[in-house]
């Protein structure tokens, strides 16, 4: 019964219309509304107490005095846009095309496939994404982390400022409960693996660039499957969920 | 929505019109410019992975935008982002009784100028600690711990008016 043990962790909750509620308000803990979150995707009711709630409280949202944004945002969620999109045509079972033209080109580049082959590292696995249309000011790295299995697209890795890195989900990844996605990275003439966190289900990761070591080339990227609170250990001890190595984007 | 055509310059368009509006919800919540940003780059990405499966039967389009922005707002202030929570033990020991005495005198922080239609009725009927308590969470992004912290009244109490002031809103607008 997914709903018994998702709900042990909140009993406070007499009835889900509560805790759609505060969910919505926004008072419960991460832990908590990710357990919600989790619980949505299979009941019903809970899902429509929740939008039930976002409806009545909407209106509250307009006491919020409207900040503009500054200019490159929307540039930045463009360049966001077209790294999905890429990684969205790139996966081999998706069957749709590309939303957006243009992405033959960086495709059909041979010097990227020339990085990845050198890695050596299962590379059929590694599916990159460049951004052909804005290039960068600072070289920028770019990662697309794959399922092992079916080699489908589940992260994106970007540099999206030159102070941090960014891990973007591209869908809803399931973790099954007490477990939870640890993220690692190694370049090729480190000792060992070094973890970057602990993953919140369907939330972007953020790293502070100047915490780790410069970037490499072919620096190798992946996230395994730990105890709810990490792995005990300084070294992954789960299986991989989905990896891929840095290339360089100019 | 058009944008569940997958039409980019639909999304364009919702950010020309929208933008200024899920910053400062995203803003108020999280505190920091940035971060803000850093909400409405990961709500506008959701937003177009999501529209497809959106369903605009089950609600209105924009309400649903506004939902992804507060959800990504309060995931990256409750994940730890915005460190100025108060621990729970520290709230709990605050004086009851200085407390409210000190809440009493507050002046009242939220204006109701904007027009929330029958919420604002409903809401008005609520006792000002309790309203409050629901506006500091919804449009400040509070935790419990804060509101307590804020309101200098014990964690338990605001839980419990939280509570209440959540069970009289809906049935107030039933």
């Amino acid at each position: 019964m997914s709903s018994g043990t998702a709900s042990s962790g909140f009993g406070n909750f007499e009835d889900i219309d509560a805790l759609a509620g505060e969910y919505v308000l926004g008072t419960l803990s991460a832990n908590a509304r990710a357990a919600v979150e989790a619980r949505m995707r299979d009941e019903p009711a809970l899902r429509d107490a929740v939008q039930a709630w976002e409806a009545r409280l909407l209106p509250l949202a307009s006491l919020a005095p409207p900040a503009d944004p500054s200019p490159a945002l929307w540039s930045r969620i463009e360049r966001t846009l077209g790294s999905v999109a890429a990684a969205a045509a790139a996966a081999p079972k998706a069957g749709q095309p590309a939303r957006a033209s243009g992405f033959a080109s960086w495709w059909n580049n041979l010097q990227l496939w020339r990085g990845l082959a050198a890695g050596g590292f299962a590379a059929a696995a590694l599916m990159v994404a460049v951004l052909v249309t804005r290039p960068a000011p600072t070289p920028q790295y770019m990662v697309v982390l794959v399922a092992p299995q079916d080699k489908s697209p589940g992260w994106v890795i970007q540099t999206t400022s030159s102070r941090q890195l960014s891990l973007v989900p591209l869908g809803t990844i399931e973790v099954p409960p007490q477990k939870t996605l640890q993220f690692w990275t190694k370049a090729d003439q480190w000792r060992g693996p070094v973890s970057l966190g602990l993953v919140k289900q369907g939330q972007t990761l953020r790293i502070p660039i100047d915490k780790l070591p410069p970037l490499e080339p072919n620096q190798l990227f992946e996230l395994t499957l730990e105890p709810e609170n990490g792995s005990p250990i300084d070294r992954p001890t789960g299986p991989i969920q989905f990896i891929g190595r840095a290339v360089k984007v100019l | 929505m058009a944008c569940a055509r997958g039409d980019r310059q639909a999304l364009q368009q919702l950010y020309q019109r929208e933008s200024r509006y899920l910053l400062g919800v995203a803003l108020r919540i999280v505190r920091q410019r940035q971060q803000a940003e850093d909400v409405l780059h990961d709500a506008f990405i959701s937003i177009w992975q999501r529209a497809e499966t959106f369903n605009p039967a089950r609600g209105e389009g924009r309400g649903w935008i506004y939902s992804v922005v507060r959800n990504a707002a309060l995931n990256m202030v409750r994940s730890g982002a915005r460190q100025v929570d108060v621990s729970e033990d520290a709230a709990e020991a605050i004086d009851d009784q200085a407390a409210l005495a000190a809440y009493a005198t507050a002046a009242d922080p939220f204006e109701l100028r904007a027009d929330l239609g029958r919420l604002e009725g409903c809401l008005g009927g609520l006792e000002p600690a309790r309203r409050d308590c629901i506006l500091y969470a919804y449009v400040e992004g509070c935790s419990h711990g804060e509101i307590a912290e804020r309101l200098q009244t014990p964690l338990g109490t605001v839980k419990a008016w939280i509570q209440r002031g959540m069970r009289a809103l809906r049935e107030c607008m039933a």
